[in-house]
């Protein structure tokens, strides 16, 4: 099945089974592997992704959805090498330890003030949240 | 110290946010293969026959094994585990064959068209029921389901039993508790022309590996290589060598191909090792005037259906009994037993929190009877610097005094609520756990390398492992403080494998910090002077910069390398047959209090507000012991409060994260961490260990609470509000 | 996932005649449930009918004698409506209660309906709105009450060929709540839900997760409590659920009608 969408910004055009989903052509046809596969049920949010700028599991979308879609996987949020101001403030604020929840839970972060759809063993969260209001503090200081 | 006591970013921590880091599900090789065992679905039973011949007509399909294609080699502590079985199945989930093929749905396709006939055998699960006569018996040759019996004691028990003003006793029930890392489990396996292995394998235990998968696959351990990817968490799981990795080897051996197994989530939960269930019965008794005099416990602990580091968690918990307080006398005794259930492994704590929830909660009881505050019965009783313990332990530094006060100080009892139906308590627990390595093999050594390049760059190559704690961090930080470079001229080799790292027994104990650190200390001053012999040599002045210096030496005909090793191994003794000794180097105390809110008609109790006192030593890096720290309690408080293995006739029931609940980010109560530093005198700048202590006494301290705030004493986890209110009505 | 055929119908008639075809057919809305069960083999399917592409099925309307919801209306969706926060505002508090942000995204609430979970969370608050199903089948349009669209769990009284198209919910605005009892505070499913609402002067009581299917209740705590039929399973005992039947509907109505 042919399907063309917007992957980071770049434009994919796509052959692939259509029992497939999003998250395993991103990881296995596109080597975004910074989609993480925790689950593949919906329940630990690592495979999480913006999906035409809103947090979606890639693991419970069927790959013809995304026909015509924009979506941003954590490598999209990197630009010229320089990172996003959450991708910034996880690190600087020790919100990281294996890591392996941590594209999700940034990708969650930016839409949501509490990622209650992400789960992380390592951290106890804290410092997460930490993070998420210090990226909150720098990028919108009025609110 | 410019370097040391600094919150520095973790080094990995960039790379992880930016989705580059690599976990083995990352991994692909050319040609690589995908696999997938078939397990077994009956508990307890006769292999009769597996057939394979209908997998084969599968598309893809290029390698199958069953346990007669593979050496007969089983490994573990009792030479239980085998990679395939073949004549017996002990559990839900045991290996009988294996399948490579091209593509993952392939081998799942053909693991489904293998026919298995199991003729089943009475089966049994529970902990208690499985040493009664005329339980079925999993391993015949081992005559009965005991695997092993602990003893420890020191002092007249019975004197003091008998002359005690209050005396406590009760029964504590621990569930098996999942470590659930977010990265499911796998490896990846190739084999080179030579005949030997490349394993990419998540282990927290690589040269252990090297030397047990070796022997389960007959070959040499130096032709078996170790590569460690990121690891997606491990908390004690991937703390021995199980079935998938030897499967993988061998699969990859057979199909002449690279071989990647991955389990998915569901595999994880229901075949991977779990904290054992443990029952602890316990009494503890106390003078009037609130001295310790005695305790004794007899302990069941799971090792389910082959042995793994369950049957050793009895000696952390010994550990515990005899050195923690000022306890005259103490008698121990646990027996740990095989069922038809998933193996038990190594989980954080190790056997600590099973023992401290009962422990802890006798303290709690004790100075409630004796009207005496919790605190001050723990501080009259507490453990003092300088001190040696009646079971043979060293202790020198010693923050016990400190993290009590700590908490006494920030834990104030809340206000009532105003609906009648809520009642708020706050409670205390404390620890005690190793914090200088724990010598439970004879080695409990770490070696490094630094090497100083001529660019004034240092790299730290150590044979610790990362999974997630921030080893590199610590390393690069304690090399640099060192040498007197900053942090950012410093690189820890993490990618090296097994052929180029120095020996190291595994990342556990809470050992790293103390162990590696010491290691990458020693070789760091070595390097440093050698770099200070050159300037001198090279007559070059004191403000001449490392790189100038290093370059200066190794341009030099007769220069000597920049490089210098250490091997560093504790001041301590493995226990002798009474479980005696001195284990660890150091010794760490810690101190919880919780706030918690129980809804007295529904049973729901909520955790508010914790304050965590640790004594950490020194804090290399304070931004990563604070994590350590909540990430600690926060695990402990899915232990205490939510995760349970649900079983039902040997299969776990609620496999997947929607129904085994691990704590999300609204279940987290406000933290606050407080880290006492009594600078150890063995540590690395004073470093303790401080991986496992923060899991330990968050679940007392809960259930003390709710023991305050309601009355009722909860002495089963995870104190679900369905069980609360069942002590609730029973206490009417 | 096994393989299967995909098809994406761009009206409801084409649907159902695709859903008519022999085979294994099943028609997909959000995916959200579906997929985990295809991913857990508990189903099989020939033909996987996506929803999506069909235009009218997504989005909220007030059609004057009701407001109407299409079937494959997100949850989140309904969470951010102003038309319904503004006349019940306890479907908000609903939605926030349920799955986790991602899933809202992508989840129905035709199709957490149409599962016919007794845990369906959706289904208190609109039992006690009275909603009504609309649905198309071979035989063309019929509506059934909400309170006669379930048959048992998992089960729905949609023949084989039919389709849930929306849900009209009548006009009149309530003042509701709905409490959802579990372990975790979010990403869990409900030991017990209920939901109560007082529509004009008429109180309302619905409750979920203790009965085969979500089920309507008159509104006193004994009727809710008789009325109940809990089992033992792997989340809670019977006889913890109906205890806590009795307090959350206490404390449910006393919000709605003190």
């Amino acid at each position: 099945m042919k399907i063309n969408l917007t992957v980071n910004g770049h434009a994919v055009a796509l052959d692939v089974a259509p029992h497939r989903t999003l998250g395993d052509v991103l990881r296995n046809d596109l080597g975004l592997t910074g989609v993480r596969e925790g689950c593949s049920t919906g329940d630990c949010g690592a495979c999480t992704v913006l999906f035409n700028g809103t947090p979606i599991v890639s693991c419970l979308m069927l790959i013809p959805d995304a026909e015509g879609a924009s979506v941003v996987t954590i490598e999209g949020l990197t630009k010229d090498g320089r990172p996003d101001p959450m991708q910034a403030a996880f690190v600087e604020k020790g919100a990281v330890q294996c890591g392996f929840c941590i594209p999700g839970m940034i990708l969650a972060s930016k839409a949501e003030d509490v990622p209650e759809g992400n789960l992380c063993r390592c951290t106890g969260y804290k410092k997460i949240q930490e993070a998420i209001r210090e990226e909150r503090r720098r990028t919108r200081p009025q609110a | 110290m410019k370097s040391v006591g600094e919150r520095v970013p973790k080094l990995d921590a960039a790379d992880k946010a930016a989705g580059k880091a690599r976990y083995v599900q990352d991994l692909r090789l050319p040609g690589m293969l995908e696999a997938k065992v078939l397990r077994s679905t009956v508990p307890h039973g006769r292999i009769v026959s597996v057939d394979v011949s209908e997998a084969w007509k599968v598309r893809g399909v290029r390698a199958i094994l069953t346990a007669k294609d593979i050496p007969a080699k089983a490994w573990g502590y009792a030479k239980d585990t085998t990679a395939l079985k073949g004549d017996r199945v002990r559990r839900i989930g045991d290996e009988l064959a294996a399948v490579a093929a091209t593509d993952i749905e392939a081998a799942i396709e053909a693991c489904e068209r293998i026919k298995v006939v199991i003729e089943p055998l009475p089966a049994v699960y529970d902990i208690e029921a499985t040493l009664a006569p005329g339980a079925p018996v999993l391993h015949e040759s081992k005559g009965s389901n005991l695997v092993q019996t602990h003893h420890y004691e020191h002092g007249d028990v019975a004197a003091a039993f008998a002359k005690a003003a209050k005396v406590v006793e009760g029964t504590f029930t621990l569930p098996a508790q999942q470590h659930a890392a977010l990265g499911p489990v796998g490896a990846v396996a190739e084999w080179d022309a030579n005949g030997r292995l490349t394993l990419h394998d998540p282990t927290q235990i690589p040269f252990l590996v090297q030397r047990d998968l070796a022997e389960a696959l007959d070959i040499s351990p130096a032709d078996l290589r170790i590569v460690q990817p990121a690891i997606g968490g491990a908390f004690g799981a991937r703390l021995d060598l199980y079935p998938h990795e030897a499967i993988a080897a061998l699969l990859a051996r057979k199909a002449g191909a690279p071989v990647r197994l991955l389990f998915s989530r569901d595999e994880d939960f229901q075949t991977d090792p779990v904290r054992p269930r443990t029952i602890v019965k316990l009494r503890t008794a106390a003078a009037a005037d609130g001295t310790l005099l005695a305790r004794d416990a007899d302990i069941l602990v799971d090792c389910g259906a082959y042995v793994s580091w369950g049957s050793m968690t009895p000696v952390v918990m010994v550990n515990t009994f005899g050195n923690f307080y000022q306890c005259p006398a103490a008698k121990f005794r646990a027996r740990t037993v095989w069922t038809n259930t998933q193996p038990t492994g190594a989980f954080r704590g190790f056997g600590n929190p099973e023992l401290l929830f009962a422990v802890e909660t006798q303290m709690d009881e004790l100075a409630r009877a004796l009207k005496l505050d919790p605190i001050e019965f723990r501080l009259k009783n507490a453990n003092r610097p300088e001190e040696v313990t009646p079971a043979g332990g060293r202790i020198t530094s010693c923050g016990f005094k400190e993290v009590l006060e700590a908490v006494k100080a920030k834990l104030k009892r809340p206000a009532a609520p105003a609906e009648p139906h809520l009642k708020r308590g706050i409670g205390v627990a404390a620890v005690f756990h190793v914090g200088g390595g724990a010598r439970i093999y004879r080695s409990d050594g770490c070696g490094a390398t630094v090497k100083v390049d001529d660019f004034g760059k240092a790299t730290v190559i150590v044979g610790a492992t990362d999974i997630g704690q921030g080893m590199e961090t610590a390393m690069a930080q304690i090399a640099a403080e060192e040498l007197g470079i900053p942090v950012s001229m410093v690189r820890v080799a993490t990618q090296a494998d097994t052929d180029v790292r120095p020996w190291d027994v595994g990342v556990h104990a809470s050992r790293t910090t103390f162990i590696a650190g010491n290691a990458v200390r020693l070789a760091a001053k070595e390097a440093k002077k050698q770099i200070e012999d050159a300037r001198a040599a090279l007559k070059l002045p004191p403000d001449a910069p490392v790189d100038k210096v290093v370059r200066a030496e190794h341009f030099r005909q007769k220069g000597r390398l920049i490089s210098a090793s250490a091997f560093y191994d504790p001041p301590t003794s493995m226990v002798d047959k009474a479980n005696h000794g001195n284990v660890s180097a150091a010794y760490t105390w810690g101190c919880h209090g919780v706030e918690v809110e129980v809804d007295v008609e529904t049973g729901q109790a909520v955790v508010k507000r914790v304050v965590a006192a640790h004594d950490v030593g020194r804090a290399i890096n304070p931004m990563l012991v604070e994590g350590q720290i909540e990430g600690g309690v926060v695990q402990g408080l899915g232990y205490a409060m939510f995760e349970e293995c649900v079983l039902k006739d040997g299969r776990m029931q609620n496999g997947f994260f929607l129904d085994y609940r691990i704590p999300g980010i609204k279940d987290v109560p406000d933290i606050e961490t407080v880290l006492v530093e009594t600078g150890d005198p063995e540590g690395p700048f004073g470093a303790k260990g401080i991986g496992e202590a923060p899991i330990v006494p968050i679940g007392p301290a809960i259930a003390n609470a709710i023991a305050d705030a309601t009355g009722v004493r909860m002495r089963e986890f995870p104190m679900t509000p369905e069980r609360v209110w069942r002590e609730l009505r029973n206490s009417r | 996932m096994r393989e299967f055929r995909y098809e994406e119908p761009r009206s409801v008639d084409e649907a159902i005649a695709l859903l008519a075809k022999p085979g294994r057919n099943r028609v997909m809305a959000g995916g959200t449930d579906l997929l985990v069960r295809l991913k857990r083999r508990e189903w099989t399917v020939d033909t996987v009918i996506n929803l999506k592409r069909i235009p009218g099925l997504r989005g909220i309307e007030d059609r004057k004698d009701h407001v109407f919801v299409g079937a494959l209306t997100h949850l989140d969706e309904i969470g951010r409506s102003e038309l319904l926060a503004s006349r019940w505002p306890f479907l908000r508090e609903t939605v926030h209660e349920m799955g986790s942000p991602q899933v809202r995204a992508m989840s129905t609430v035709g199709g957490n309906l149409c599962n016919a979970s007794p845990a369906a969370d959706m289904a208190p608050p609109l039992l006690c709105l009275d909603a009504v199903m609309v649905a198309r089948g071979p035989l063309g349009e019929r509506t059934v009450p909400l309170t006669a669209f379930f048959a048992g769990p998992g089960k729905t009284v949609l023949a084989p060929g039919e389709i849930l198209t929306g849900i009209r919910i009548p006009p009149a605005p309530a003042k509701g709540c709905f409490i959802k009892f579990c372990t975790r505070r979010a990403m869990d499913l409900a030991f017990v839900s209920v939901a109560a609402a007082k529509v004009g002067s008429d109180v309302r009581l619905a409750l979920g997760a203790v009965a085969p299917t979500p089920i309507r209740v008159p509104p006193s705590v004994e009727e809710a409590v008789k009325r109940c039929s809990p089992i033992d399973d792997v989340r809670a005992s019977a006889e913890y659920r109906r205890e806590i039947v009795r307090v959350l509907v206490r404390r449910a109505l006393a919000k709605v009608a003190p």
